[in-house]
């Protein structure tokens, strides 16, 4: 088994009466961005609190590298966390933030600036932290996440606050880092923060697991093997099409979604009968797509029974 | 009038504020009826026949109820600059002087109705156990005022030093500190000035009811002084408070 | 799952080992770079001083009253009515005490004294030895005003007793009996510096009625110099004397054969009686005590006004340390730093601890040096108020007692802290219980008073005590004259048992897991 991953084991975790994780079981690989969704109170920071030794679990277990949290002999070394960026002094300076997490090590004090010059905060670091807007926060909360140069990191909505051009810097980063053989977990409740950052997704939705699936697996199972027909002779195509078997809707004016065929065949069997037409492609359907049709009935029961939801 | 229904609003649903009006009551009976039975029937017979200052003796609990009446004053202030909201009342609520009048008046309400509560749990505890002689309006009524002016003294603190524990730290060492050195102080001359200008020591002659002629000052100009430093730090309070960025 | 597992990721850093000491080096990082905190140890060093420096200043004392030092230095009580003899070389004396009692009609105070007794000369504060029946604390052997061994608890009230002093060289032997056969051995002491020639008989003396009632309208103090009568038969001295008859000697007082009183004497001195009976019967009437004399200001303990301002900045120290990182939430990136969390707690009491004893030590030893200038041009002056030194004790203890009882006051706040979670309840909490039991025992009845300087934190003020108390001398211990009812260690001990409480409180809390 490898040092580089997280594990969660049918975790259970109730606050009084209300279970804000329910038998949740998952696992991070190493090499991997894993993105963790769920709406708001869906129990993603309760299972990172878990993870992190913060909050003891009722049932199972949630393991770092295969133990847990409170075995860790020298935990910022094996796992990078950012929970709440807010969670600074005001009156201490960032850079004062970081010297006392490596001074908690042993850490070199240039692994400090090493740190602060690659989340881009070198001159920003020498203020204090009550004047630090919130994305600044969110690069010191990072830069601390990564001061023990760790395998595992939980960074629990990393871009909050962040300005597009932080957004872009962030998605980078974490390609980077999971590209270097790191475990990377980020939770997010806005699927788009993800798109074109996470390898694989884990969805939970009411302290349950929904999915636990690779990214490109989940976009191809929401497109399904729909594919998009422009034409103008609509009804002719029609006719054509079911006769093979296929379902056509008619999604516009001048467009069809047959289901059934694949893309390949409608091309022929359009030509072999003369049937013209502008374009043929398969659908593609973003992240947020896929993610409202898995979450739809989740969604659906947390509205109906919105009285004893969780907040996480 | 919305005002002073939001500040309400804002103060009840502190949890901490019923428990510190809960300790307020319970410190203040509790104090007073240890105090009061640490004296003997054999000390004191009859109200007649005791020459202790009963009433007094009852109303010890203030000295330990102001405590919790003055952190009450910090929180109601110092936890909005704890949190931040702050900044959310301040565009709600734009006029800065009128929203720290609408909170003094809430707190002062407050404060008021549950040192009623607390006096006249203390003296009817205190009669229990001792022949309590039956107490002047203006000892219980100064009592209730002491707590009052405690509590408003916290909230114009906490105003001007925009810390929880700055003013706490400072309330309690104008509050308990500076008698104490007054108390210890070998010079009779300045022993007699800090009881006679210091908030406590002055404002607790309020509660004596005999012997009146050897108090350091007398019961109402004592409670004055009190009044007097609530008053100033809460107008200072507000004119920082109207002054400075939130 | 499909996507493809890589080689994990391996750090270039070197795995370091979080020992405690990295823990303590984290947490004197956080406290040090909070820039307020250093700022508050630093006004508070100079607070501490200033007013340790003004207390000083509002004593004085006219001072220049007759002193009485005893042969260790300290100011003693030596007054006594003596009927004696000289002795030479070694001998004994041996007597039965018949009774004692009040000669004024007043009660008997249970200090009053009759006995034997082995005296360097005449003089007030000469070095003795001597064995002595009291009213309530039975048979004692007493030498050098500072000694006391307890013999037997006979009542002479009821029985009358046997006592024997042996001298032999340098030591003396205190004897007791109740028959005149069979005695019993009370101690064995060696008095260096006594003359070969030396003054033995019989003793009466009586410390003064000395009684405090307090309420809250005032304290009254009744104050009186009562008489007692001693009556002893079988009166017997072994050994070498010049004289042969008995001599009275009103040591310390007036008197017509007595030496000349050291200063004017008292308006309410009366010279002592001895009556001697043909069948042997020596009956003395007498007052005075023989002593540590203990009434006289505490000139340590006025040098530390200070501190009382100097609570105020460490409850307000220790609470922040804590509840600034449960107020932000930053307590969750101490505990996933380091998940042991009560080693955080036990880091963050250590440096709380050591920060605040050090600034603390530098404040007390200050304030008390410029506090002890101030007291001398004030009138305290030697030999009434002898020199102290920084490095001796009382003084000693009392400077680094006061350092401590500042840093375990902090420790207090910080546990306190890391139960409440809450920075204006921490320090409300702390600041009543150290500092409120002090203003109401300046009001309270005297027994309520005591008991409460006894049960409180504020207990650990005794530790700033510069006089020695004597259980041999009935002291009343009136608070606002400084007196605490505790012995300075113990009363340190009720203020470290509040610490501990409070700690084990918070460790208790964070044991539970949830951060």
């Amino acid at each position: 088994m490898s040092d580089a991953t997280i594990e969660v084991l049918d975790l259970r975790k109730r606050f009084g009466r209300t279970l804000a994780v329910d038998g949740l079981s998952f696992r991070v690989e190493p090499g991997t961005v894993t993105g963790f969704v769920g709406p708001n109170g869906a129990g993603k920071s309760t299972t990172m609190r878990a993870l992190l030794g913060l909050d003891a679990p009722d049932e199972g277990a949630a393991l770092i590298g295969g133990r847990p949290y409170h075995a860790l002999r020298t935990p910022l070394l094996e796992v990078g966390a950012l929970l709440d960026a807010a969670a600074l002094h005001p009156a201490r300076r960032g850079r004062d933030h970081l010297r006392w997490l490596a001074h908690s090590h042993g850490l070199p004090a240039g692994r400090v600036d090493e740190v602060l010059q690659q989340v881009g905060m070198e001159t920003a670091a020498r203020r204090r932290a009550g004047g630090y807007s919130l994305g600044m926060r969110q690069r010191l909360g990072l830069a601390a996440a990564l001061l023990g140069d760790p395998p595992v990191l939980l960074l629990d909505e990393p871009v909050n606050g962040l300005d597009p051009e932080g957004i872009q810097w962030m998605r980078t980063l974490l390609r980077t880092l999971a590209a270097e053989g790191r475990a990377v977990l980020v939770s997010s409740h806005l699927m788009s923060e993800l798109e074109d950052t996470a390898d694989h997704l884990v969805v939970i939705g009411r302290g349950r697991l929904i999915a636990d699936t690779a990214v490109s697996d989940l976009l191809a199972a929401a497109s399904g093997d729909r594919v998009r027909l422009r034409t103008d002779a609509r009804t002719q195509a029609m006719e054509l099409l079911t006769a093979q078997g296929a379902t056509v809707a008619v999604t516009g004016r001048d467009t069809l979604t047959v289901t059934g065929l694949q893309a390949r065949r409608i091309v022929e069997l359009l030509n072999a009968a003369d049937v013209p037409f502008a374009e043929v492609g398969a659908h593609r359907a973003t992240l947020e797509e896929a993610y409202m049709e898995l979450t739809r009935d989740a969604v659906e029961f947390t509205a109906s029974a919105g009285i004893d939801e969780v907040a996480s | 009038m919305r005002w002073l229904h939001a500040e309400w609003t804002k103060l009840r649903t502190l949890p901490s504020t019923w428990w510190l009006l809960g300790s307020t009551v319970l410190l203040t009976v509790a104090v007073g009826a240890a105090a009061a039975s640490s004296l003997t029937t054999g000390v004191c017979p009859s109200p007649d026949a005791c020459h202790e200052d009963t009433v007094k003796l009852s109303l010890t609990g203030v000295w330990l109820g102001q405590a919790t009446c003055l952190v009450l004053g910090v929180l109601s202030m110092g936890s909005e600059y704890g949190t931040g909201t702050v900044r959310t009342t301040l565009s709600a609520m734009p006029q800065r002087r009128r929203l720290l009048a609408a909170k003094a008046a809430v707190l002062a309400l407050l404060t008021a109705a549950t040192g009623a509560v607390a006096i006249t749990a203390a003296l009817w505890t205190a009669h229990l156990v001792l022949p309590v002689e039956s107490p002047t309006l203006r000892a219980t009524a100064g009592s209730v005022l002491i707590l009052t002016l405690v509590a408003l003294l916290g909230l114009a603190l906490a105003t001007l030093l925009r810390d929880t524990a700055a003013a706490a730290t400072l309330g309690l060492g104008l509050l308990y500190v500076v008698p104490l050195l007054a108390d210890l102080l070998g010079s009779p001359v300045w022993q007699h000035r800090l009881n006679r200008w210091t908030p406590m020591p002055a404002a607790l002659s309020i509660q004596a009811t005999r012997d009146l002629d050897r108090l350091p000052i007398a019961p109402w100009p004592g409670l004055g002084v009190l009044a007097a430093y609530a008053a100033g730090l809460l107008v200072a309070g507000g004119v920082a408070f109207g002054l400075r960025d939130a | 799952m499909t996507t493809p597992t890589r080689t994990p990721y391996r750090s270039r850093l070197h795995p370091a080992r979080a020992g405690f000491g990295r823990l303590l080096h984290a947490e004197w990082t956080k406290f040090r770079t909070v820039r307020a905190w250093p700022v508050v140890l630093g006004v508070a060093v100079v607070a501490v001083v200033l007013v340790c420096r003004l207390g000083a200043s509002g004593s004085s004392t006219s001072g220049g009253g007759p002193v009485t030092l005893g042969p260790g230095g300290e100011r003693v009580v030596d007054v006594f009515r003596f009927t004696h003899r000289p002795l030479t070389g070694d001998g004994s004396v041996t007597v039965r005490v018949t009774g004692l009692r009040s000669a004024d009609g007043k009660g008997i105070e249970p200090w009053a004294k009759a006995g034997v007794i082995v005296k360097q000369n005449l003089d007030e504060g000469s070095r003795y030895a001597a064995v002595v029946a009291t009213p309530a604390h039975g048979i004692r052997m007493q030498w050098n005003f500072t000694h006391d061994t307890a013999g037997s608890a006979s009542d002479i009230a009821t029985t009358p007793h046997w006592l024997r002093l042996t001298r032999s060289g340098q030591h003396l032997t205190g004897y007791e009996s109740a028959d005149g056969r069979t005695w019993s051995k009370i101690e064995d002491v060696r008095l260096p510096g006594l003359p070969r020639t030396v003054q033995v008989g019989l003793l009466a003396a009586t410390p003064a009625h000395n009684n405090v009632h307090r309420a809250f309208s005032g304290t009254s103090e009744t104050y009186g110099g009562g008489t007692v009568t001693a009556t002893y038969d079988r009166l017997a001295l072994r050994g070498d004397s010049t004289a042969t008859a008995w001599k009275s000697t009103d040591v310390g007082g007036p008197g017509p054969n007595g030496p000349a009183p050291n200063g004017p004497a008292p308006q309410d001195a009366q010279p002592g009686r001895t009556d001697v009976s043909p069948s042997g019967t020596y009956t003395l009437t007498g007052r005075g005590d023989i002593a540590p004399a203990l009434d006289g200001p505490d000139m340590v303990q006025m040098s530390f006004q200070g501190v009382f301002v100097g609570v105020l900045f460490m409850v307000a120290l220790g609470t922040l340390f804590v509840t600034g990182e449960y107020k932000r939430g930053l307590i969750r990136t101490t505990f996933t730093a380091t998940p042991a969390r009560l080693k955080v707690l036990a880091a963050k009491t250590t440096v709380i601890a050591a920060v605040t004893f050090t600034t603390g030590l530098l404040a007390t030893a200050v304030g008390f040096s410029l506090a002890q200038r101030v007291l001398r041009h004030n009138g305290f002056a030697p030999p009434e108020f002898p020199d102290l030194s920084l490095l001796e004790n009382p003084a000693l203890r009392a400077v680094v007692g006061s350092a401590a009882l500042l840093s375990l006051v902090a420790v207090l706040a910080l546990g306190v802290a890391a139960v409440l979670r809450n920075s204006a309840g921490t320090i409300a909490t702390v600041v009543a219980l150290v500092i409120l039991p002090q203003i109401l025992s300046f009001a309270f009845p005297l027994p309520a008073a005591q008991w409460l300087l006894r049960v409180t934190p504020a207990a650990a003020f005794a530790i700033q005590q510069g006089v020695t108390r004597y259980p041999q001398v009935k002291v009343n211990c009136l608070p606002e004259s400084g007196c605490y009812p505790l012995s300075p260690w113990n009363g340190f001990a009720v203020l470290a048992a509040y610490a501990a409480a409070a700690l084990l409180l918070a460790a208790w809390r964070l044991r539970r897991r949830d951060a």
